[in-house]
C-alpha cells in the first residue's frame, strides 16, 4: 500500500541540488549553494530569509526567470533548465501566474483590463476574458472597482488586482515575491488570509518568499534559507503521503 | 495573442503618450510630403509635356515619306507610297491601323467668301481612328462623293473676296459663311484658276476652271479659338478625293503627283504621306526601324519624346531624392521615439514577459506601434500634399507657363507613399523592436 500513499502526494515542483554562482569581477558568489526541496500540489509554501540569501534567486528560477548554474528545476513535470526563452514564457503562460512585491500593474488599464491580461496574451476573445477577469475581480473582493485604474486604487487594492490577474489563468503554480512588502499590517493579513483562501479553495500552489518570519508563518511549510543554503523546513501542516515520498526517492537516488 | 489586440495595445501606448507621438508624426508628414510632392511636381510636368505633344500629333504614329533623292533625273528605281506599301506595313506585329495619305489645295468659295483649303484625305477608317470630335454632321460615308469635314478654327481662313479681307483676323468677326449649311464650292484646278484671263502660247485666253459642289460631311467641335488636333485640318475621305481629282483633271497630270518620263502621268495614284497608328507608344521604335528598312522615311512624335522623357525621369528621381532626404530624417526620429519608449517602459515589458506576453507579440507590439507612426503620418502627409499641390497649381497655373497643372497626384502615389510611410515606420522601429524583445524580463522588472 506505500506506493499509493505515496501517489497521493504529487509533488508539483521538484528542485534537485540547485547551485546559482554570480560572477561578480574576479569573485565567486554563491547565491545558492546546493538547494533540494520539493513542494506537493496545493500546497502554501514560504521560502524565508534575510536580504541577499538567496530567496529571490530562488523564486526567479523556479518561475524560469533566470537560468540556474547547475542542478534540475522540475515543475508539473516539465524541465526548466532545458527551456528556451521562448519556450518559458509559453509555460508560464499555461501553468505559472505571478504576484509582485509592487503590484506592476499597467497604469493605463483599469482593472478588468489588468486582470484581462495575461488572458489577452493567450488569444482569449475579449468577451470572454472580461467575464472571467469580471469574477477574478469580485472574488478578491473588488466587484465594485472594476473599472478604476490603479492610480484610482490604495495598495491593498492593487495587490488584489495582481492576484487575481495571477489566477484568472487558473495556474498550477503562483508565485508570489513580497507581495506584503508595500502594505500595511493591517492590509498584509487580508492579502495573507486572501492567499490561505486560494490554496483551500482551488488546490493552487502558492510559492510566496519573504523576509517576515510572522508572514511566512501563513504558509503550510516554511522554508528557512540563509547564504544560499536551506537552513530548516518547518511544517505546519504534515501531507498525506510526503514522508513516504522523500524515502522512496532517497531510496531511488 | 490576437492581432486586434495587439493592433488595440500599440494604439493604445502610441496615444499615451500624445506630445512626442505628434511630434514623431510631424516628421513623417513632413518627409511624405516633401516626397509625395516632388513627384507630383515630376508627373506634372511629364503629364504637361506629353499633352502639349500630343495635341500637336499622335504619340503613337509614324509617318512615312518617299525617300529624298538626289536628283529628279536619278535612274535609280523611286520607292512610291502605294498600297502595295500599305499592304506590307498591315502585316507587320503592333501595327493598328494604315492609312494613306493624300494633300491637295484647293479654294473653297462660299457666297462671297473664299478660303484656301489644305485638303487631307484619309481612308475613312483613320478617320473614325482619330476620334474627331463633332460640332454638327459626321464621317462621310463609304462611296459618298467628296465631302468635306472642316476643323473648327478653319471658317477664320475665309476671306470676303470683295474687300479681299480677312474679317476674323482684321476685325475679330466671323464670316458670313455657314461651314456646315452653306453651299460650298471648291476649284480644283489651281493652277489654271491663277492664269484664267490670261492667254497661252497659242493665244488662246485660259477659261476659268471648273468648280465643284461639295458637300459638307461635318464640323469639328469647338470655337474659332479653341484649339484640338483637328482645329486647322481639312479631312475627307481619301477615295472620294481621288474620284474627285481624277474627274477634274481627266487625262492630265494631277499636280503634286509625279510624272513618267515622258510626262504623262501614271495611272496610279501615289500617296504624299503614309500614317502608320501603332497599338503602344513602346513599340513605335521597332516598327519605324522595320519601316526605315524598307528603305522609307520615316517620322515619329514618339522619337523625341523618348529622350525628353528620359531627362524628366531623372529630374523626377533628384526631385524624389530630395523628398527621400526629409523622410530619411524622420525615419531615424521613429527610432529615436520607440527607443526612448522602450527605456520608459524597459518594466511594463518586462512584467508583460512575466505575465505570459510571447517575445514574438512584444515584437510585433513594437512594430506596429513604428508601423502606426508612419501609417498616421503617411495619410496625414499626403493629404498635407494634395493641398500644397492644389495651391501651386493655383498659382503657377494661371500664369502663362502653357502648363494646365504643374503638380499632380494620381491615385497610385497617393497609395504608394502611404504604403511606403508604412514600411519606413515598421523599418525604423525594427531595431527598436528587437531590443525590446530580448530585455531580461528579470532585468525589466528589477528597473525601478
Amino acid at each position: 500500500m506505500e506506493t499509493n500513499i505515496s501517489a497521493a502526494y504529487r509533488p508539483v515542483i521538484e528542485v534537485k541540488n540547485l547551485y546559482k554562482i554570480y560572477r561578480i569581477g574576479e569573485n565567486k558568489v554563491r547565491a545558492l549553494n546546493g538547494v533540494d526541496f520539493s513542494i506537493g500540489r496545493g500546497e502554501f509554501c514560504s521560502v524565508v530569509g534575510a536580504s541577499g540569501s538567496g530567496k529571490s534567486t530562488l523564486l526567479n528560477m523556479l518561475a524560469g526567470l533566470e537560468r540556474a548554474t547547475k542542478g534540475e528545476i522540475i515543475i508539473a513535470g516539465e524541465h526548466m533548465e532545458t527551456k528556451n526563452e521562448s519556450q518559458l514564457v509559453l509555460f508560464r503562460q499555461a501553468h505559472v501566474g505571478f504576484i509582485f512585491q509592487s503590484y506592476n500593474l499597467m497604469p493605463n488599464l483599469n482593472a478588468i483590463e489588468n486582470v484581462a491580461l495575461p488572458l489577452t496574451f493567450q488569444g482569449v476573445p475579449k468577451e470572454i476574458r472580461e467575464k472571467r477577469a469580471i469574477k477574478m475581480l469580485k472574488m478578491v473582493g473588488l466587484g465594485k472597482y472594476v473599472l478604476h485604474k490603479p492610480g484610482q486604487m490604495s495598495g491593498g487594492q492593487q495587490q488584489r488586482v495582481g492576484i487575481a490577474r495571477a489566477l484568472v489563468v487558473n495556474p498550477e503554480i503562483i508565485f508570489a515575491d513580497e507581495p506584503t512588502g508595500n502594505l500595511d499590517s493591517a492590509t498584509s493579513l487580508e492579502v495573507m488570509q486572501l492567499m490561505q483562501k486560494i490554496v483551500r479553495e482551488k488546490q493552487q500552489t502558492i510559492v510566496m518568499v519573504t523576509h517576515d518570519n510572522y508572514l511566512a508563518g501563513f504558509a503550510d511549510r516554511i522554508i528557512h534559507i540563509k547564504d544560499g543554503k536551506i537552513l530548516k523546513i518547518d511544517n505546519n501542516k504534515t501531507t498525506i503521503g510526503e514522508a513516504e515520498y522523500n524515502e522512496e526517492q532517497s531510496i531511488l537516488q | 495573442m490576437k492581432l486586434i489586440d495587439l493592433l488595440r495595445m500599440s494604439a493604445d501606448s502610441l496615444f499615451k503618450r500624445k506630445v512626442r507621438t505628434i511630434l514623431t508624426v510631424l516628421g513623417v508628414v513632413i518627409g511624405t510630403t516633401s516626397i509625395v510632392v516632388m513627384i507630383s511636381l515630376g508627373i506634372g510636368m511629364k503629364n504637361s509635356m506629353l499633352e502639349s505633344v500630343e495635341s500637336y500629333g499622335n504619340m503613337r504614329m509614324i509617318e512615312i515619306y518617299e525617300p529624298g533623292r538626289y536628283s529628279e533625273d536619278s535612274e535609280e528605281e523611286v520607292l512610291r507610297l502605294d498600297d502595295a506599301l500599305i499592304d506590307t506595313i498591315y502585316s507587320m506585329e503592333h501595327v493598328e491601323l494604315v492609312s494613306p495619305v493624300l494633300e491637295v489645295t484647293m479654294l473653297g468659295k462660299c457666297g462671297t467668301y473664299e478660303a484656301y483649303l489644305w485638303v487631307r484625305g484619309m481612308s475613312l477608317e483613320a478617320l473614325e481612328y482619330l476620334d474627331i470630335p463633332f460640332a454638327e454632321g459626321g464621317l462621310p460615308a463609304p462611296g459618298d462623293s467628296l465631302q468635306l469635314i472642316y476643323g473648327n478654327g478653319i471658317i477664320g481662313d475665309f476671306y470676303n473676296a470683295r474687300t479681299g479681307m480677312y474679317d476674323y483676323w482684321e476685325y475679330g468677326t466671323l464670316p458670313d459663311v455657314d461651314l456646315y449649311r452653306d453651299t460650298m464650292y471648291v476649284i480644283l484646278d489651281m493652277d489654271r484658276y491663277y492664269m484664267a484671263g490670261s492667254t497661252d502660247e497659242n493665244g488662246q485666253i485660259i477659261e476659268p476652271p471648273k468648280k465643284y459642289i461639295v458637300e459638307t460631311a461635318g464640323v469639328v467641335a469647338g470655337g474659332v479659338d479653341e484649339y484640338n488636333p483637328h482645329s486647322y485640318s481639312v479631312y475627307c475621305d481619301i477615295d472620294a478625293l481621288i474620284t474627285q481629282l481624277k474627274l477634274a483633271f481627266k487625262g492630265q497630270a494631277i499636280p503634286g503627283q509625279p510624272t513618267q518620263k515622258s510626262g504623262k502621268p501614271y495611272n496610279e495614284i501615289f500617296y504624299n504621306r503614309i500614317c502608320v497608328y501603332v497599338d503602344e507608344m513602346e513599340n513605335v521604335t521597332e516598327v519605324q526601324s522595320q519601316i526605315q528598312m524598307l528603305g522609307y522615311e520615316t517620322y515619329a512624335e514618339a522619337e523625341w519624346i523618348e529622350s525628353e522623357m528620359q531627362q524628366m525621369n531623372i529630374i523626377q528621381a533628384v526631385l524624389g531624392g530630395i523628398g527621400a532626404v526629409s523622410l530619411f530624417v524622420a525615419a531615424i526620429g521613429i527610432t529615436n521615439t520607440m527607443m526612448m519608449s522602450i527605456y520608459e517602459r524597459t518594466k511594463e515589458i518586462g512584467i508583460m514577459k512575466v505575465i505570459g506576453c510571447r517575445i514574438r507579440d512584444i515584437q510585433l507590439m513594437f512594430l506596429l506601434e513604428a508601423g502606426y507612426i508612419g501609417l498616421i503620418g503617411g495619410a496625414i502627409g499626403v493629404g498635407l500634399s494634395y493641398g500644397l499641390s492644389a495651391l501651386i497649381n493655383y498659382f503657377v497655373g494661371g500664369s502663362d507657363f502653357g502648363i494646365a497643372k504643374l503638380s499632380e497626384i494620381p491615385p497610385w502615389l497617393a497609395l504608394l507613399s502611404i504604403a511606403f510611410a508604412i514600411v519606413v515606420g515598421m523599418l525604423s522601429g525594427f531595431i527598436p523592436s528587437i531590443r525590446a524583445m530580448k530585455l531580461s524580463p528579470l532585468a525589466a522588472i528589477r528597473s525601478e
